[in-house]
């Protein structure tokens, strides 16, 4: 492979990225509080559905994973595992104050504090919690960021899998993912591209 | 299998059939039926009394087969760590009575040891594997200890009152630098102007 073609953005690129960013299924991850500012947003009043953002049931055929709120180390383990099923790409929004320093569960024993410790964050909606507003504001600035081609963070997990994986462990022991992370870089040419 | 062996047992016993008790008659049926006089009224429909711990077997199933308080309604764990105790409160329930009954047991906290009453009541398994997680309490006779909830929990049992919860989240999850200026466009800003106050001083 040229090193051109990897480092540059093709034409066809950027058609692809024009739409991508205009049809994002959305896997939202209900842990906290946070959930509730969901359903007015989906819904009529604010209908996410303007912006091509729709709810997705299933991980594999979402683009967007949403942590809405705390996750504490069991959820943590149930957050890793969809993530990884997910077909990239993909992008984790960290929704709230809780997935960015703890929130107000700073002192708890059992939840953890920055979740971009464990996955790549694309991008973080802050409040305690988000309104409406804010979550498609945020999404609108998502969306600018995947046209330009500049939502990434997906592949910082295969570049520095040992980076998540390290700290994966820190809280788990010894997670079993049964995914095969490094081939699924190599398969979307991304580790192949930095050897 | 015989009916001694066929543990816990599903049927209804028969005091638990009847007529409903007032609390007055129900205390002195616990106290004529168990042997334990520590039993007084709390409050309407509740009442509550101490038992010795390696009393509490036979109390339990004697207050269910001969009074007739059938549901184990839950087990509860105190730590009074100035006393070196632990305090566990078993709840049971009369359907016939609507009365509940708090029987209030101490341990020492070091070994916290107690025998089990899953052979009485089978679901107090789940009260049983909670309190030995979250408390270190070892149920004597339990079989099925293991982590329930904390299920990737490696350190001392975090309701314990010497566990510091803070202190674990310290030493156990890196925090993010946070250093706000958002505030700086809302006149000044607290951060702000402590930044502006530390260049003063220089």
């Amino acid at each position: 492979m040229a090193e051109k073609e990897l480092t540059q953005r093709t034409a066809w690129d950027k058609v692809l990225a024009n739409l991508r960013k205009r049809s994002l299924w959305m896997l939202h991850y209900c842990t906290g509080c946070g959930a509730v500012e969901l359903p007015p947003t989906m819904t009529s009043r604010f209908d996410m559905e303007r912006f091509g953002i729709m709810p997705m049931v299933t991980p594999r055929q979402a683009d967007i994973l949403l942590i809405t709120g705390y996750l504490s180390v069991k959820t943590l383990k149930r957050v890793i595992l969809i993530y990884e099923q997910m077909v990239a790409p993909k992008y984790v929004v960290g929704f709230g104050s809780c997935t960015i320093n703890g929130g107000m569960y700073w002192n708890s024993y059992t939840t953890i504090k920055a979740l971009d410790r464990y996955l790549p964050v694309e991008m973080y909606l802050a409040g305690c919690m988000p309104r409406p507003e804010a979550i498609i504001s945020g999404f609108n600035s998502l969306i600018d960021k995947i046209g330009k081609g500049e939502a990434n963070s997906w592949k910082d997990y295969y570049e520095n899998y040992e980076f998540y994986k390290k700290n994966q462990d820190h809280v788990f022991g010894d997670i079993e993912t049964h995914h095969d992370v490094p081939a699924d870089g190599r398969y979307f040419g991304i580790l192949e591209a930095k050897r | 299998m015989n009916a001694q062996t066929q543990a816990p047992t599903t049927s209804r016993p028969p005091a638990a059939t009847g007529a409903p008790r007032m609390t007055e008659a129900l205390v002195s049926a616990i106290t004529a039926e168990t042997g334990i006089a520590t039993f007084r009224t709390k409050s309407p429909r509740r009442i509550e009394g101490t038992v010795q711990a390696d009393a509490l077997h036979s109390f339990a199933a004697a207050l269910r087969s001969r009074v007739g308080f059938e549901h184990l309604s839950a087990i509860s764990c105190v730590d009074w760590i100035a006393e070196g105790e632990f305090e566990l409160v078993y709840h049971f329930w009369s359907y016939r009575d609507s009365h509940l009954v708090s029987a209030r047991v101490r341990i020492p906290r070091e070994p916290g040891s107690m025998a089990t009453i899953t052979d009485l009541w089978l679901p107090a398994s789940f009260f049983e594997r909670d309190i030995h997680e979250f408390y270190g309490v070892v149920f004597q006779g339990n079989t099925d200890l293991e982590r329930y909830i904390l299920s990737d929990w490696k350190g001392p049992p975090p309701m314990r009152k010497d566990f510091s919860s803070r202190d674990f989240a310290h030493e156990h999850f890196t925090f993010k630098d946070y250093e706000p200026t958002w505030d700086e466009l809302i006149d000044g800003g607290y951060h702000g102007q402590k930044r502006q106050g530390e260049g003063s001083d220089e």
